[in-house]
């Protein structure tokens, strides 16, 4: 079985987002793994360690879980941590032209290389961090002519029958969606526990082959992406309103019965 | 409220972030739990077992190992910076847990260079196979450990522990204090005089001797300040006969363990530093926190300025550092100095840090279950460990001024 986990490299997402213009700035901030594909290359691994011989990941379990990246050369950061969780290779599409491209011309690259690479399976964090559109896997499955479990916080492959099946929970009540291979899973932090790397996979990751190529290199015209070719514009950019100073309710006997309104006004209960 | 990881290559913040997850999600919550642990008076008693285990899971225990032992090779041009961010995000969590695996550390690396190949094979196996393994490496004697570093090298400042060839085995006897590990250590590197003749850097032999052998007795656990977690013992030893081949270096051993000392003192500071970012960090939390005059402390001036001080002296702490840990790795001429130099600055600076950190916590500061009474004791076991303030300076400047520096102490 081949597993692609399609990864991104974010501004820390534990720190204030800065605006560059009409983009992020991600050049004054710390640049990390996106969290959310942390969960998607735990899943990969978990698939494989299960239908692995050694009960491990890597060469010998007869599988391969490849990291597919896109984004400027310090993305090599991101691919390195996955590849120290246990991946076993990435390829990094790093390209001058593709600067400022949104998500139809990501997930028309990352197609792209997906589709030349023979996978059973393509895994995705539901979102990035940074810009939180959670459209690139269904955007993919629509390119690969592919089927697509979106959003499952359960999922259960089997190998044997090339078929995967997920749960996954909507608004409208809890949904059981299955598909044969090919496939384009996305997964929530509900998911599981992603490990750390240890320090063996830290020191081995920077053995395993880690590519880096450019649009022409993957047959890619530069003319069709990025800046030069904006599939969709930022026209504005409001910052986000200061927190207001919220309500307080004084309990002089009917707090509760406040604070239940409270909730339901808010549609939270 | 973390500082910056300017410097730092990939694959040591992906260490440094590993080990900040242990840390966080293992140790801190433990030792949070209950604060009495580190005061029970059952020195094995203290340290829950998966402590160590949890470290042998993500790899900690096996730095240091040589690679066709199972280890992990750092980057031999990188190691004593690596080492020492390790240490520093270790000792965030407990200065003692840190304290147990860099010995570990530093004798596999001693091991892997000194060790005659079927004593690695037999060691190491042993130590890799067991998470609650440690290694001890007996220095110091009860006379004392800092003045073998003072400017003078005769025969009367020697070690008293002596070890004497009889056929084809080695005999020691003498008496080792203030061991690190000592006292729940399953292998000892042990340092003997074997020329009476000559100083200690021409007189002194080291062996390796495994707990289990005849004439070899722990005497005590010292019971500490701080650094609890971390079993400091006293161990004597009475007619300890060894095989000759468990001779690592014969004469020269204080030489051959050049590779221990260096980087050593630099784990000493990062260690220091460590408790010092914690309890900064601990109080970054109780300032914007806790209400006074209506106000959150950090809002009142006198507050600020406290942060801002304790701020200042860890980046100061983590600027040399740096330096002298990538001097130690360059092998540039100065590296003795600048190890020696961070020790002792780190040892003053982290103290005040924590001393800010309990008078801004007020009386919290002083109790036990608060935590933060817990990082001034530890920082106050650095002072002296690796070397006293006054004997390190005394190095310093002997080291920058040989030809009209005193020697300022030795045999009368």
């Amino acid at each position: 079985m081949k597993i692609a986990v399609c990864v991104k490299q974010v501004p820390d997402s534990w720190v204030e987002k800065k605006m560059d213009g009409q983009v992020i700035d991600r050049l004054g901030v710390d640049a990390v793994l996106n969290d959310l594909d942390e969960y998607a290359i735990e899943e990969a691994l978990r698939i494989v360690e299960a239908n692995s011989p050694t009960g491990s990941a890597g060469s010998e379990s007869g599988h391969e879980i490849s990291l597919i990246c896109m984004g400027p050369e310090r993305a090599t950061e991101a691919l390195r941590k996955g590849l120290s969780m246990g991946a076993d290779n990435a390829i990094l599409i790093s390209d001058p032209s593709l600067a400022g491209s949104d998500s139809l011309a990501t997930s028309l690259v990352l197609a792209k290389v997906i589709a030349s690479g023979n996978f059973d399976l393509v895994m995705c964090g539901t979102e990035s961090t940074d810009a939180r559109m959670s459209v690139i896997p269904a955007m993919l499955a629509e390119r690969l002519g592919w089927a697509q479990l979106t959003h499952v916080h359960k999922l259960d492959i089997d190998v044997s029958k090339s078929y995967a099946q997920g749960v996954r929970s909507t608004e409208i009540g809890i949904e059981n969606i299955s598909a044969d291979f090919p496939v384009v899973v996305s997964v929530p932090d509900k998911i599981n526990v992603p490990r750390y790397p240890t320090f063996k996979g830290i020191m081995g990751s920077k053995k395993k082959p880690l590519i880096i190529k450019t649009l022409d290199e993957i047959g890619f015209a530069a003319e069709t992406v990025g800046m030069l070719a904006p599939w969709t514009a930022v026209n504005d950019v409001i910052p986000r309103p200061p927190k207001s100073k919220g309500i307080k309710i004084v309990d002089t006997g009917n707090g509760g019965n406040e604070l239940v309104a409270f909730l339901e006004e808010q549609r939270v209960i | 409220m973390y500082f910056q990881d300017r410097y730092l290559s990939n694959e040591q913040i992906l260490m440094r972030d590993t080990c900040r997850k242990y840390v966080d999600e293992v140790v801190a919550p433990w030792i949070r739990e209950d604060r009495s642990r580190e005061w029970s008076m059952d020195p094995q008693a203290r340290l829950a077992p998966h402590i160590l285990e949890k470290a042998d899971e993500i790899g900690l225990r096996y730095l240091g190992v040589p690679e066709e032992f199972g280890g992990i090779p750092l980057d031999a041009d990188t190691l004593s910076q690596t080492f020492a961010v390790i240490s520093t995000e270790l000792s965030r969590g407990d200065s003692g847990l840190a304290d147990k695996l860099v010995q570990n550390w530093k004798i596999s690396v001693l091991l892997g260079v000194l060790a005659p190949e079927h004593l690695k094979k037999k060691w190491f196996a042993a130590y890799m196979a067991d998470p609650q393994f440690l290694m001890a490496h007996c220095l110091t004697e009860p006379r004392g450990a800092s003045d073998r570093w003072l400017p003078y090298n005769v025969p009367e400042a020697s070690m008293e522990t002596k070890a004497v060839l009889e056929g084809d085995e080695w005999v020691i006897n003498g008496r080792k204090q203030f061991i690190s590990n000592g006292y729940d250590a399953k292998l000892y590197i042990v340092y003997a005089n074997t020329d009476s003749t000559q100083g200690t850097m021409q007189g002194t032999s080291s062996f390796l001797v495994p707990r289990e052998t005849p004439g070899l007795t722990v005497t005590r656990c010292n019971e500490t300040i701080g650094g609890r977690f971390m079993n400091n013992g006293e161990i004597v030893f009475e007619n300890v006969r060894l095989p000759a081949d468990h001779l690592l270096a014969h004469n020269d051993a204080l030489g051959k363990a050049g590779i221990y000392f260096q980087p050593g003192k630099i784990m000493v500071a990062a260690k220091n530093l460590g408790i010092g970012i914690a309890a900064y960090e601990d109080t970054v939390r109780f300032v914007h926190e806790r209400v006074q005059g209506g106000r959150v402390l950090i809002k009142h001036q006198a507050v600020a300025s406290r942060i801002a001080d304790m701020a200042t002296r860890l980046e100061a702490v983590s600027a040399l550092l740096r330096h002298a840990a990538t001097a130690v790795d360059e092998g540039s001429p100065d590296a003795a100095i600048l190890a020696t130099m961070v020790k002792v600055f780190a040892s003053d600076e982290i103290l005040k840090v924590c001393q800010n950190a309990m008078e801004l916590h007020g009386g919290y500061g002083a109790m036990v279950e608060v935590g933060i009474e817990k990082y001034f004791r530890d920082a106050a076991v650095c002072l002296h460990s690796d070397g006293t303030t006054d004997v390190s300076n005394f190095k310093i400047v002997k080291s920058m001024f040989p030809a009209t520096a005193g020697t300022y102490a030795g045999p009368e």
